[in-house]
């Protein structure tokens, strides 16, 4: 227990450090009160963004989008890379396309999005549900793939039957890989998300951001910068001990 | 050399089984290696008798384990004969089980769940299976581990597992491929004695390759040499002892000497002395 409180603080430590100097270049004039707020100022800021309920209306716009765009994406990298490891012919025909097209910087594809489908909700959507794709149908790919052969030797040498082949044998050996694709994609959609809202949006944490420079309120920016870091880390360390929880099977 | 096959009294048991009756004959392997054939087996001919523990040793590379993935069924492109009581061997079958040298053991199953899997697609009624899956715990003397992870258990418990997944569908051939290869000198000596137990009580027919000349011969009623490039049997020892046997047996480490000189001798093919299908039948 005390061990885990050292972690802990320890963990901690480098985070206030980093508040406590941006204090002191703000206190000491380093830069224009206009340009850096100081720490104090933008935790007001956000106290105010969240009575006045700005910011969790702008939060909720940008969790839904995250849901559907990620719930989206994830199920379609799920089936792809199912499909992409277990048909030769499916593997033969998008592997190659796969594989260039994952190269592709998601924010890349913003601009012709836009074209196509507007700055509307479909737009943002989409956007997400690319960026949890490709992540997750890869981690899926190799976690299918991976599945060593001495394990399905043994399912054929006591015959085991197809269902429960797949239930007993094949979900789980791909559980592990397929929840850390899951976690990269989720983490990824949300940076996406964050930077598409930044691009076009009426609303959205990200567009909360972009208001805020327009009128040259910094400290609702940096509100944003934070809210978004917590979110992201909530949503990783979230997935994480899903993970945890349910391979607790591997080397404890 | 003790190289004259004779009859041989049932070692240990007058109570012979009467089912897993093992041929092999002309059996022979091809692996296709960037388009040419490269021969692993070359005709194979061994007959085993029901309840017979047959030791295999050799070089590596000569072939012992691809033989044992034909005899389970896992690889039926051969050419030759296997019969497991004159039934021609096409595949799988509930009637040979094998215990590899990993485990393979599913790491998310408890013991329990994991030898359990190898009665989903038998005969047994769904509620016998749990006391006979209960009592092949015992058999390896893991009662009390039922609901333990594979991570949790020891190497030579995690082996003493398989072999109970391996027995637990009552094969009437058990086919061993190193069982024990992974494990250290003393636990290793330590599943030996187990396995002699276990297959005194269960007296299926058993085929093990080992690459321990020692361990071949303290459990096997014979010991077939193996000489690589391709596969093939160099010799066949007789290891007239019963069961169990006293490790520090004289007769053991003389053809242990024996053994070791063959296999380590200058290989010289010109006077490699190929002993035909001596069999005691």
């Amino acid at each position: 227990m005390s061990a885990r409180v050292i972690a802990f603080g320890t963990a901690l430590l480098p985070p206030l450090l980093l508040v406590g100097a941006w204090q002191i270049a703000s206190s000491t004039g380093l830069f224009p009160p206009q340009i850096l707020v100081s720490p104090a100022d933008v935790a007001g800021t956000i106290a105010e963004l969240v009575r006045n309920g700005e910011l969790g209306s702008h939060l909720g716009d940008s969790l839904f989008r995250l849901f559907w765009g990620f719930g989206i994406g994830a199920l379609a990298g799920l089936a792809f890379g199912t499909a992409l490891a277990l048909s030769r012919l499916f593997e033969a025909l998008f592997q190659p396309l796969f594989q260039a097209a994952r190269q592709v910087p998601i924010l890349a594809f913003i601009p012709m999005l836009v074209l196509l489908l507007g700055i509307e909700e479909g737009f943002k959507i989409t956007v997400v549900a690319v960026a949890a794709f490709f992540p997750v149908a890869l981690a899926t790919f190799d976690g299918v793939r991976g599945i060593p052969k001495g394990w399905l030797e043994v399912a054929r040498v006591y015959r085991t039957p197809f269902p429960s082949l797949l239930v007993r044998i094949l979900i789980p050996a791909t559980v592990p890989p397929v929840l850390t694709g899951l976690r990269l994609g989720l983490t990824r959609a949300w940076l996406v998300l964050v930077a598409a809202e930044l691009l076009a949006a009426d609303n959205g944490i990200g567009q909360m951001m972009e208001m805020g420079r327009q009128l040259f309120r910094i400290d609702v920016v940096l509100a944003g910068v934070i809210v978004s870091g917590l979110i992201g880390f909530a949503l990783d360390r979230g997935v994480k001990l899903f993970e945890r929880r349910y391979t607790r099977w591997r080397v404890a | 050399m003790t190289a004259q096959p004779r009859i041989q009294p049932q070692s240990a048991a007058t109570d012979a089984p009467a089912s897993g009756a093992l041929t092999l004959s002309a059996l022979s392997k091809r692996f296709a290696i960037e388009g040419r054939a490269l021969p692993v087996l070359d005709g194979i001919d061994l007959s085993v008798r029901p309840g017979e523990f047959v030791s295999i040793v050799g070089a590596s590379g000569c072939g012992k384990s691809t033989l044992l993935r034909l005899i389970v069924g896992l690889d039926t492109d051969y050419s030759g004969e296997i019969r497991l009581d004159g039934k021609r061997i096409t595949g799988t079958s509930l009637d040979r089980g094998i215990v590899f040298q990993d485990h393979r053991l599913f790491p998310w199953m408890t013991l329990e769940e994991n030898i359990g899997l190898a009665l989903l697609n038998s005969e047994i009624p769904k509620e016998q299976r749990a006391r006979i899956v209960c009592e092949h715990i015992a058999l390896v003397n893991l009662t009390g581990f039922e609901k333990a992870y594979p991570h949790q258990l020891s190497g030579g418990m995690a082996q003493r597992a398989a072999i109970a997944r391996a027995l637990v569908t009552e094969p009437t051939l058990l086919l061993l491929d190193e069982p024990l290869g992974a494990l250290d000198a003393l636990t290793r000596v330590h599943v030996q004695t187990e396995l002699q137990r276990i297959w005194m009580r269960q007296r299926s027919t058993v085929l093990m390759v080992t690459h321990d000349v020692e361990e071949a011969l303290y459990l096997g009623d014979r010991v077939i040499v193996m000489a690589p490039n391709p596969g093939r049997i160099r010799r066949i020892v007789d290891v007239d002892l019963p069961h169990p046997r006293d490790r520090s047996s004289p007769v053991l480490h003389r053809l242990r000497d024996e053994i070791l000189a063959e296999l380590t001798g200058a290989p010289d093919p010109e006077n490699l002395v190929r002993f035909p299908a001596q069999e005691p039948r």
